[in-house]
C-alpha cells in the first residue's frame, strides 16, 4: 500500500516537473536585449572524460567575457554567459543546445570542443536561427551543417596539408609512416589528409598503422613502423597517447621525429614525455612565446585570474567571444540575425590565435605555427599561412 | 479484430494529442525529455520481452538500435536527397519514412537470428559475453565504414514527416512518431505477455529442462524473442537517427546497452510497467538534477547523486520498482481503502 502510493507520488513529481516546464507563452525574444544584455549560450564537457576541453575553454570565454564588460560591454550592453553542460556526450549537447535555443533564447552560442558534439548540437541552432561558433572543432563536417554554424579554429585537412608540407618541403623528409587512431575522428581526419597531401607532393608513406580503442601498448605497431624504417612518423593522436607512443618508439632504437598535430598539447606534454619528445614537432594554434601584444596580455591575465597555465582550448575560447563582439559591431546589432551577417564579414581579425578571416564555408582561415619540443620547452620553427599550401 | 483496429486507432488519436498538446503548451526542452523517455521506451519493453521474460541475459541491445539506427538513417537520406549531400534539412516523405523505419526494424530483426541462433548453445554468462561481444563488433564494423560517415557517421538525416495541420508547430513531429511506436511495442508486449507464446516464455525463464519436458519449443521461443527485441530497438535507432538528424557509431557503446539493463532491473525485471517505469526513471532523473548541479555550481555532481540513488534503490527494493506485478486496475483499487483489489492467486 505505501509502495504503490510511493509510485504514484513518483508519477506526479515526474508529471509536475512537466507541467513546470510549460511555455511562456508572452515571453519574446528581445526581453534580453531590452534589458541591455547579449545573451551568449555556452556548450561544453564541463564534466565527464572531457571535463578538462570544456573547463580550459570556459575560462577562456569567461576571462574574454569579464574583459569586454569591465570596458562597458557591446554598444552599452553587457554580455551574459548561458552556460550549460554536456557531460562529454554527443546526444546531451542537443539536449542542452534545444534549452538553450527555446528556454534561454540566447542571441548566440559557443560549443564545442568535440566536433561530434557540434554536428549533434548544429541543426538546432540551424533550425532556430541562432548562429553557433565553434572555438575548437576542427572536424571538416561541422561548419557544413548549415549556413549559421561558423568556427574559429583551422580545419583537419589544413592541420594534415600543413603538417605534410612542413615534413616533406621544410625538413626535407621524403619517407614517412602513419600511425593512428581508427575509431576517432580527430586522429583519422588527420591521418586521411596528411596521407593524401604527402603523396601529392611526392613522399611516400612506407607504413600505414591503426589501432583502435584505449590502448596503453604500442609495441607491435611501433615495431612494424620500425622495419619499414621511414625518416618521420605522423602520429594525429591525443597527448594521453603520445608519450606512450613516443616512448615505444625510443625503446626499439627508432630517432626519427615524430610529428602531430594541435591534440598532442597539453600542460603535462614536456613533462609526461619530455625526454622521449625532443627534437619532434607537432601543428599549434599559437606561439606561446610570440612578442605579440595581444598573446602576452591574454597569457598574463589569465594567469592573474585562473591562477594555471593557459592552453590553445582557452585561446580559442577567447578568441570565439571576441569574433562574436567584432560581428556585432560588423552586423550592426546583437540579435541572432544580424550576428549571423556580422560573422560572415569578419575579416582579418586579430586575435591570440592569429589573424583571421572568415571564408564563404564559415571556417576561419589562418595560420598555423610549428612548434619544436626542446628538453624543457616549447620553440617556434614556421608559421604556415593558409596561402602558403598549393 | 475490430477490436484490435479500433484500439489501434485510439493510439494513433492519442498519439496526434500528445503531440498536439506538447508542441503547443510545452518547452521544447521538456518534449525533448518526453521523446528521449519514449525512445527508452521503446529499447526497454523490447529488452525486457528477451531478458525479463525469457530469461536470456542479453547485453548487445545497442548493437541491433546501431544496426536499426544507419539502415534507416542511409535509407532515408537516399530517399530524401538521392545522396548524402549538404543543404537544409528537408522532411522525409511520408511512405518513404515508414518503409525504412520497417527497414530497419528487418534488418535489426535478420541480425537478431543470427546472434539468437548461435546464443542458443548458452547460458547465463557466456550469452551475456556473447551478446556484449555482438554489440561491440557492430559498432567497431559501422567506425570502419568510409561510406556510412566513419566515426563521425551519418549526418543530414531528414526530420520526421508532417501530419496534417502540424506545419506550424515548433516541436514537429517527433512525439507523434515515438510514441506511436510505444504504443504499438507496449501493446505487443503485453498480448505476448499474456498469450501461449508469453506463459511459454516465463516457462523457460523459470526452469528451461522442465519447460521443454512440457512440449515448449524451447530453441524457437528464445528465437522470437531476440527477434521481438532486435525488431523495435532497430525501429527505435532509425527514429533516434531522425530525431537527433546525425548518427554516429559511438552513440550506441555497451554503455547505452547497460542503461537499458538498468531499466529493466530498477523498473523489475520481467513487468512491462516496470521496464516503462525504469527508462522513464533512468532518463530523466539525470535531467532533472541539472538544476541542482546548476545552483550548487559542480558539474557533475548529478551522476553522483544519481548512483546514489540506484545503490539505494537496490538496497532497500531489490526486485525493482514494480517486482514482476503490472501496473493494472486492480493494483489501483487495492489503493482504494476498505476495497482489496483483485483476488490473490
Amino acid at each position: 500500500m505505501r509502495k504503490a502510493l510511493s509510485v504514484i507520488a513518483f508519477f506526479a513529481m515526474a508529471l509536475a516537473a512537466l507541467i513546470g516546464g510549460c511555455k511562456d507563452k508572452g515571453g519574446d525574444n528581445n526581453s534580453a536585449a531590452e534589458a541591455g544584455e547579449i545573451k551568449i549560450g555556452v556548450f561544453l564537457s564541463l564534466s565527464g572524460k572531457n571535463a578538462d576541453f570544456g573547463k580550459t575553454t570556459k575560462n577562456g570565454i569567461m576571462l574574454a567575457v569579464d574583459e569586454i564588460n569591465a570596458a562597458g560591454g557591446i554598444g552599452g550592453k553587457k554580455l551574459v554567459i548561458v552556460d550549460k553542460d554536456t557531460r562529454s556526450q554527443p546526444d546531451q549537447a542537443q539536449t542542452v543546445a534545444k534549452a538553450l535555443a527555446t528556454s534561454d533564447k540566447v542571441a548566440v552560442a559557443i560549443g564545442s570542443v568535440e566536433s561530434g558534439q557540434s554536428i549533434k548540437a548544429a541543426p538546432v541552432f540551424q533550425e532556430a536561427g541562432i548562429p553557433m561558433v565553434s572555438p575548437s572543432s576542427t572536424n571538416p563536417d561541422v561548419t557544413k551543417q548549415g549556413d549559421r554554424i561558423f568556427r574559429v579554429c583551422y580545419l583537419d585537412d589544413f592541420q594534415g596539408q600543413a603538417c605534410a608540407t612542413f615534413a616533406y618541403k621544410d625538413l626535407g623528409l621524403k619517407k614517412a609512416a602513419i600511425i593512428f587512431a581508427q575509431d576517432d575522428d580527430y586522429s583519422k581526419g588527420l591521418a586521411d589528409f596528411f596521407r593524401a597531401s604527402f603523396k601529392a607532393l611526392g613522399g611516400t608513406i612506407v607504413e600505414d598503422v591503426a589501432f583502435q580503442g584505449e590502448v596503453s601498448e604500442f609495441k607491435d605497431q611501433v615495431s612494424k613502423i620500425a622495419a619499414a624504417n621511414p625518416e618521420v612518423i605522423f602520429a594525429p593522436v591525443y597527448y594521453g597517447s603520445i608519450g606512450l607512443i613516443a616512448r615505444d618508439f625510443r625503446k626499439q632504437g627508432v630517432k626519427a621525429p615524430l610529428l602531430g598535430g594541435d591534440g598532442w598539447e597539453s600542460p603535462q606534454l614536456i613533462q609526461l614525455a619530455g625526454e622521449t619528445l625532443e627534437g619532434c614537432y607537432f601543428g599549434y594554434h599559437y606561439d606561446p612565446e610570440d612578442k605579440d601584444e595581444k598573446v602576452q596580455s591574454y597569457l598574463k591575465n589569465y594567469k592573474a585570474k585562473f591562477n594555471t597555465e593557459p592552453n590553445s582550448l582557452s585561446a580559442l575560447g577567447y578568441d570565439a567571444v571576441y569574433t562574436v563582439k567584432a560581428a556585432i559591431e560588423l552586423g550592426g546589432g546583437a540579435s541572432p540575425d544580424q550576428i549571423t551577417q556580422g560573422l560572415r564579414k569578419v575579416k582579418d581579425f586579430h586575435g591570440v590565435t592569429g589573424t583571421y578571416s572568415i571564408d564563404e564555408n564559415r571556417n576561419a582561415k589562418k595560420p598555423i605555427t610549428m612548434l619544436k619540443i626542446g628538453g624543457t620547452s616549447l620553440s617556434k620553427v614556421k608559421v604556415i599561412q593558409p596561402g602558403d599550401l598549393k | 479484430m475490430p477490436r484490435t483496429l479500433a484500439l489501434l486507432l485510439a493510439g494513433v488519436v492519442a498519439c496526434y494529442g500528445l503531440n498536439w498538446f506538447l508542441s503547443e503548451f510545452i518547452e521544447v526542452v521538456y518534449v525533448d525529455y518526453v521523446n528521449l523517455i519514449g525512445l527508452a521506451i521503446i529499447l526497454a519493453v523490447g529488452l525486457n520481452v528477451v531478458n525479463g521474460l525469457t530469461g536470456q541475459f542479453s547485453i548487445g541491445h545497442a548493437g541491433f538500435m546501431a544496426v536499426g539506427a544507419f539502415v534507416g538513417a542511409m535509407a532515408s537520406i537516399l530517399f530524401t536527397y538521392g545522396e548524402i549531400a549538404a543543404g537544409p534539412l528537408a522532411f522525409a516523405g511520408l511512405g518513404s519514412f515508414l518503409f525504412c523505419l520497417l527497414l530497419s526494424g528487418l534488418a535489426a530483426g535478420a541480425l537478431g537470428v543470427l546472434v539468437g541462433a548461435p546464443a542458443l548453445r548458452l547460458r547465463g554468462d557466456y550469452l551475456a559475453i556473447a551478446t556484449l561481444g555482438f554489440g561491440e563488433i557492430t559498432r567497431i564494423l559501422l567506425t570502419a565504414q568510409d561510406s556510412l560517415g566513419g566515426p563521425t557517421g551519418l549526418k543530414r538525416i531528414p526530420k520526421m514527416p508532417l501530419l496534417p495541420g502540424t506545419e506550424t508547430w515548433d516541436g514537429g513531429t517527433s512525439v507523434f512518431w515515438i510514441y506511436l511506436f510505444v504504443f504499438l511495442v507496449v501493446g505487443l508486449a503485453v498480448r505476448l505477455q499474456r498469450s501461449t507464446f508469453g506463459r511459454a516464455m516465463i516457462a523457460i525463464r523459470e526452469n528451461e529442462l522442465a519447460a521443454e519436458t512440457m512440449g515448449v519449443p524451447s530453441a524457437r521461443l528464445k528465437v522470437v524473442a531476440f527477434v521481438f527485441g532486435a525488431f523495435f530497438a532497430g525501429i527505435a535507432g532509425a527514429l533516434y537517427a531522425h530525431y537527433q538528424h546525425s548518427v554516429r557509431p559511438d552513440d550506441f557503446t555497451s554503455v547505452r546497452s547497460i542503461e537499458v539493463i538498468v531499466m529493466l532491473v530498477l523498473g523489475g525485471l520481467g513487468s512491462v510497467t516496470g521496464a516503462i517505469a525504469g527508462a522513464v526513471v533512468v532518463t530523466l532523473l539525470p535531467q532533472l538534477l541539472r538544476p541542482l548541479e546548476e545552483a550548487m555550481g559542480i558539474d557533475g555532481l548529478s551522476m553522483v547523486v544519481y548512483a546514489l540513488l540506484l545503490i539505494v534503490m537496490m538496497v532497500f527494493r531489490p526486485q525493482g520498482i514494480f517486482g514482476q506485478r503490472e501496473l493494472s486496475l486492480k493494483l489501483l483499487r487495492g489503493l482504494i481503502p476498505g476495497r482489496r483489489g483483485g483476488k490473490t492467486p
